[in-house]
This record gives structure tokens, sequence and C-alpha cells, in this order.
């Protein structure tokens, strides 16, 4: 039996990345099971989901917690969340992540593969959720699944243009995903959980952030009225970002009425 | 009646800290601070389960049950007790969600307005059950997909009408009700400040898109909240001891087909199903004009 572990962040398709996952394992006559955590998670915040594949019937019923592999649809994730907890040794991770395995921050006796999974959704899907892509992924470092039984599983879940334009997110990242590589020898960088819930620092939930353009702002006041976050103050006039406590909703952007604000892609 | 706050008088103090667990771009949390802006330094916060706490960080006194039923007992419990300590100058304030407000504690609600109990309710519409998963609520706009109400082929999504709880609280002769929005903070704040200083039952209900539930970027929350009060789908208004008064006035309203489009909770709507919200909205505004600057009963 393989035991696999997704982490994502709320909106990411964490959950639908499973389901589709355990539906095309089955056509190619697996037995497997497909299984969200349910809690107060809210888009943005970071969610796990597990899937079991058996060559027999799987009788286990409790959540995964020695994955074989551990599948992570978000770059920023693994500084906050501890994505290797309990992950087997010589174990397999796929990462959303722009560069190659050995620069993203991740170590331990474990093979790593990347791939810009949401540059990949951005391009097919116009937004940054990169569950479909990372399926791709999984399907090329994994070697567990064929791409023929996801796509079929895909189009059955999204008939018409959406199923398409997930097909090309897929596909693209089958063939741009890294071959895993060692990370043993790499020194694990990241804080421990704890840490965010007393800090509150947020900045790793965005994809975008704002880029103020002080020149054109004419200080209104709108942008730091509308965040949620309390991220933008006013000093002398102007508005400033705290990038801490930002988590690029982009209303900021949207409301300032003289385009000082641009949404920028975030750069790892 | 209350007067809008200009944008560059509200005061540059914050009583809530920065970064809070919600979702990106949620509209309750911006209602929660910008109360919290305009009470200033003196109210507790009574809380009850919903999305509300997490977007609490709160720098004041909160009291907090898990039954989210329970707004209105805590609320006057909480009331009571600073009077008899000799502190009415304190505002008990409640954020409380739309499911805690006009269904499950409603009971609670309209107990605490019939004995006019000395509390400031500020309800945070998100039209749902948000924190469990998006739910409909009494609060729902009708036609609306919720994970109640989905779209297949026997359901069209949300077939009750709206509660409206602002209406029936002021019926029991509440001293002040509002409606808000979280687009328009110069008229809230107007109205938060206003409701500050009158002794008594209050209640002013927010609307606070939520683009998790309501399926729209979170970039846009500001923009769905104006669609829906420039289109007549939120009217801005406040009645004050049986007086009504329509903030918001344009000459002519928005059609309600452009705001509606841009939520994944009425994609669904056929030409024919937006063309009957457009008349009802339209019946019901008629009829708000018509008792604008009167009284309502
Ligand atoms: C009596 C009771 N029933 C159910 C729950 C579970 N519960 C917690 S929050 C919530 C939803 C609250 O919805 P709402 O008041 O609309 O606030 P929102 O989550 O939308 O912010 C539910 C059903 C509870 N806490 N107490
Ligand atoms: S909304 Fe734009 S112009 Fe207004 S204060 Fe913010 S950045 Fe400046
Ligand atoms: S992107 Fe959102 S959270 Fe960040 S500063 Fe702008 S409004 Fe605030
Ligand atoms: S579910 Fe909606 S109301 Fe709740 S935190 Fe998220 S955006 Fe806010």
């Amino acid at each position: 039996m393989i035991e696999v572990r997704f982490h994502g962040r709320g909106g990411q398709g964490a959950v639908t990345a499973v389901r589709i996952l355990a539906s095309a394992l089955y056509l190619e006559g697996k037995y497997t099971q497909a299984i969200p955590m349910y809690g107060t998670e809210r888009r943005g915040a970071p969610v796990v989901a597990f899937l079991r594949i058996g060559e027999s019937r799987i009788n286990e019923r409790d959540l995964v917690h020695n994955p074989d592999i551990v599948v992570v649809l978000d770059p920023l994730l693994s500084r906050t969340v501890p994505v290797t907890d309990g992950l087997k040794e010589g174990g397999l991770i796929v990462m959303n992540f722009p560069k190659p395995g050995n620069e993203a921050g991740i170590g331990g006796r474990f093979r790593l593969a990347t791939v810009d999974a949401t540059g990949i959704a951005l391009e097919a899907l116009g937004r940054p959720i990169t569950n479909t892509a990372m399926l791709g992924a999984f399907a090329k470092a994994s070697g567990l699944v064929s791409l023929e039984s996801l796509e079929k599983t895909l189009l059955e879940q999204w008939p018409g243009r959406l199923g398409e334009m997930n097909l090309r997110a897929l596909r693209t990242a089958y063939e741009r995903v890294t071959p895993p590589v060692d990370v043993s020898g790499i020194q694990a960088l990241g804080k421990r959980p704890q840490e965010e819930i007393f800090s509150r620092d947020v900045s790793s939930w965005r994809i975008f952030k704002p880029q103020l353009d002080e020149g054109r702002c004419v200080g209104c006041r709108r942008c730091y009225i509308y965040c949620p976050e309390v991220a933008i103050s006013m000093t002398q006039g102007k508005a400033r970002v705290d990038y801490s406590s930002c988590k690029g909703c982009g209303i900021c952007g949207e409301e300032c009425p003289t385009g000082a604000i641009s949404m920028i892609q975030e750069v790892l | 009646m209350s007067r809008p706050i200009p944008l560059h008088e509200i005061g540059e103090k914050e009583y809530i800290d920065p970064a809070n667990q919600a979702c990106q771009g949620c509209g309750g949390a911006i209602v929660s601070r910008l109360v919290s802006k305009a009470l200033g330094d003196c109210f507790v916060r009574a809380e009850v389960a919903c999305c509300g706490p997490a977007f609490m960080n709160i720098r004041a006194p909160s009291i907090y049950v898990e039954v989210f039923e329970g707004a209105g007992a805590l609320m006057t419990g909480i009331s009571r007790g600073l009077k008899r300590i000799g502190r009415e100058d304190v505002v008990v304030l409640g954020i409380i969600g739309d499911g805690g407000t006009v269904d499950i504690g409603y009971q609670g609600l309209s107990a605490a307005a019939e004995r006019n109990e000395n509390i400031l309710w500020v309800c945070y519409d998100n039209e749902a059950y948000m924190n469990t998963g998006g739910q409909k609520s009494g609060a729902t706009t009708p036609y609306a997909a919720t994970t109640t109400t989905p779209i297949g082929e026997y359901s069209r999504g949300k077939l009750e009408r709206r509660k409206n709880v602002p209406l029936l609280m002021a019926m029991q002769g509440a001293p002040y009700v509002a409606t808000a929005s979280v687009a328009y903070p110069e008229d809230l704040l107007g109205k938060l400040v206003h409701a500050k200083g009158i002794k008594g039952f209050r209640y002013i209900h927010v609307s606070s898109p939520c683009p998790t539930g309501w399926g729209y970027d979170p970039k846009d929350t500001i923009k769905v909240a104006r669609g829906m009060v420039q289109s007549g789908l939120w009217p801005l208004y406040e009645v004050s001891n049986g007086i009504l008064k329509l903030n918001y006035k344009p000459k002519e309203l928005k059609p309600v087909r452009e705001v509606l489009k841009m939520q994944g909770r009425f994609r669904h709507l056929t030409d024919e199903e937006v063309d009957r919200i457009q008349g009802e909205v339209d019946a019901f505004w008629s009829r708000l004009v018509e008792k604008d600057g009167g009284n309502i009963f």
C-alpha cells in the first residue's frame, strides 16, 4: 500500500486533487481511498488531504501519518507547515516551486521533484489554482498513475472548456516537472508552525503582492480603510504596506482611484 | 439620524491587530475593524461561534461562547453586569454572523429587543453559515447556490425570501436600527457613532461579502458590496424611533444583473430568473421610497 499526503491552502483544490487521483487509479484497477480533512479551513489557510493506493482491499480508516509521498501545492507553505513530518525515509516530495529541488529549503533523507505549478496554472487557467498541474507532476515524478487515466477523470469532472484548460495545466506540468533530486545533504529551512501563530506573519499566503507607486498616491486613504488585514498605514499622507501582514487579496489595488497600487506576482 | 463620517476624519488608532485568520479579502474582517474604530476605547465585545473569531484579533475585552444561538443572552448578561457595577458608559457590542442573528439566534435577539436591553448588535451578513462550509441561512439572497441549496436537476438554489430582520427589529420598536455596507465606510461609521450615543437596543445589519462562499475573486469584495447597494439588492436605510430614512437614494438603480453575474453562486441564473429578482428588488425599493421620511408603522 502506498500512502500520500497533500498539503495546500484553502482554494488551491487539494481535496479535489485527491478525489481525481483516487478515481484515476481506480480506472487502472487499483483500490483507493481519498480522505479530506475537515475543519474551519479558510481560503488561503493551510489544509491537508490524504490518499491511499492498494493492490487489494484497504481496511485502514484513519488519517495518513507516515506517507510515502508528500505533494505540496503551494510554494511557501513549507516555511510554516512541517510538510515532511512523518514522511518515510527515501520518500518522495513533489512540490510546487519555481526552482530546482535543492533550492526549496527542504532537507532530509528524501527525494524532491519541483515544478512551477503556480506559473503553469496562471498560464493555463488564469488563476493560481494549482491542483491539476500538481497531478501532472505527481504522475511523472511518481510513475504511479498514467497521464491517460488522469485526463479521462479530469474531463469527467469538468466537461467542456474548464476541462480543456485543466488538461493543459496537467500536461504542461507533466512535461516540466524536474526529475527527483536527493536532498539528504541539505539543511532544512523553515519556521515552526507555532511561530506563525504568535507572530501572525501571513506573507506566505500571498501569490500576488501590492506594489505602491508613491508618486501616484494622493493620500485618499481608501486602501487603508478597506484593507482587511490592517496591513496598510498612512505616513505623511502616503500609503505604506506592511508586507508581513498582507495576504495579497488585491482589494487595495482594485479600490485605489489613481492606479497607484499594482498587484505583481511574488518572485521566489 | 446619523451623519456620515468622511474618510479623512476616521482616526488612525487601530483596535485590531494586523493579520487575521480569515480568508483573503474577507468582508467581515473589514467590518469588524471599522466597527472597533468607530466605537473607540470603551466597549466589550460579545462573540459566538462563527467566522468572527477568525478575524477577532481585537484589542478589547471579549467574551466568547461556543453556542451560536446565545448572543442575545450573552450580551444581556454583560450589559446587566456592567450596569450593576455602574459602568453603563461601556458599549456592549456583538459582532454576530447572519446565522447567529436571523435564524438560530433570533429568539435571543428578539427577546433582547423586546426588553430594550442596552446593547449594540452588529450583524455582519455573509448570507450563509460560512464557518461550517456555506449552508443557506434566512439572510441568503433568493436563488443563490449554497451547499444546502445546490444547483441540479431538482434545485435552482435558495427558494425562500430573505428574512428582513432590520425591519422586524424596527417593528419591535427598537430605538435605532440601520442597514449598512462594507463598501460605504463613511455611512457605516456614521451610523455606529450615532448608535454609540443612544441608550437601549441598537441593531446594525451590515452587508459583508464573502469571496469563499459567494464565489468571486477576493479583490472584488468592495465592488460586489457596492454593486449590491447601487442595484437596490441591499438598500441603505436607518429607522430612528419608527421614522425611516433612506441613506442612499440614486435617481436610478443599476440593474441587478451586473452584480449577480460577478458571483459564482448566481452563475446558473437564467435571464428569466434575473428578471424575477429585478422585479422583487424594484417592488421593495419603491415601497422604501414611499416610506422615506415617514413612520414605518
Ligand atoms: C448550537 C450550535 N449549533 C451548531 C454549531 C456549529 N457552528 C459553529 S459556527 C456555525 C455557523 C455560524 O454561521 P453564521 O452565524 O452565519 O456566521 P458565519 O460562520 O457565516 O460567520 C455553526 C453551524 C454551534 N457552534 N452551536
Ligand atoms: S488608495 Fe491609492 S491614492 Fe488612495 S491612499 Fe491608497 S495608494 Fe494612495
Ligand atoms: S493586498 Fe489585501 S491584504 Fe495586502 S495590503 Fe492590499 S488590501 Fe491589504
Ligand atoms: S468564509 Fe467568508 S466570512 Fe468566513 S472568513 Fe472566509 S471570507 Fe470571511
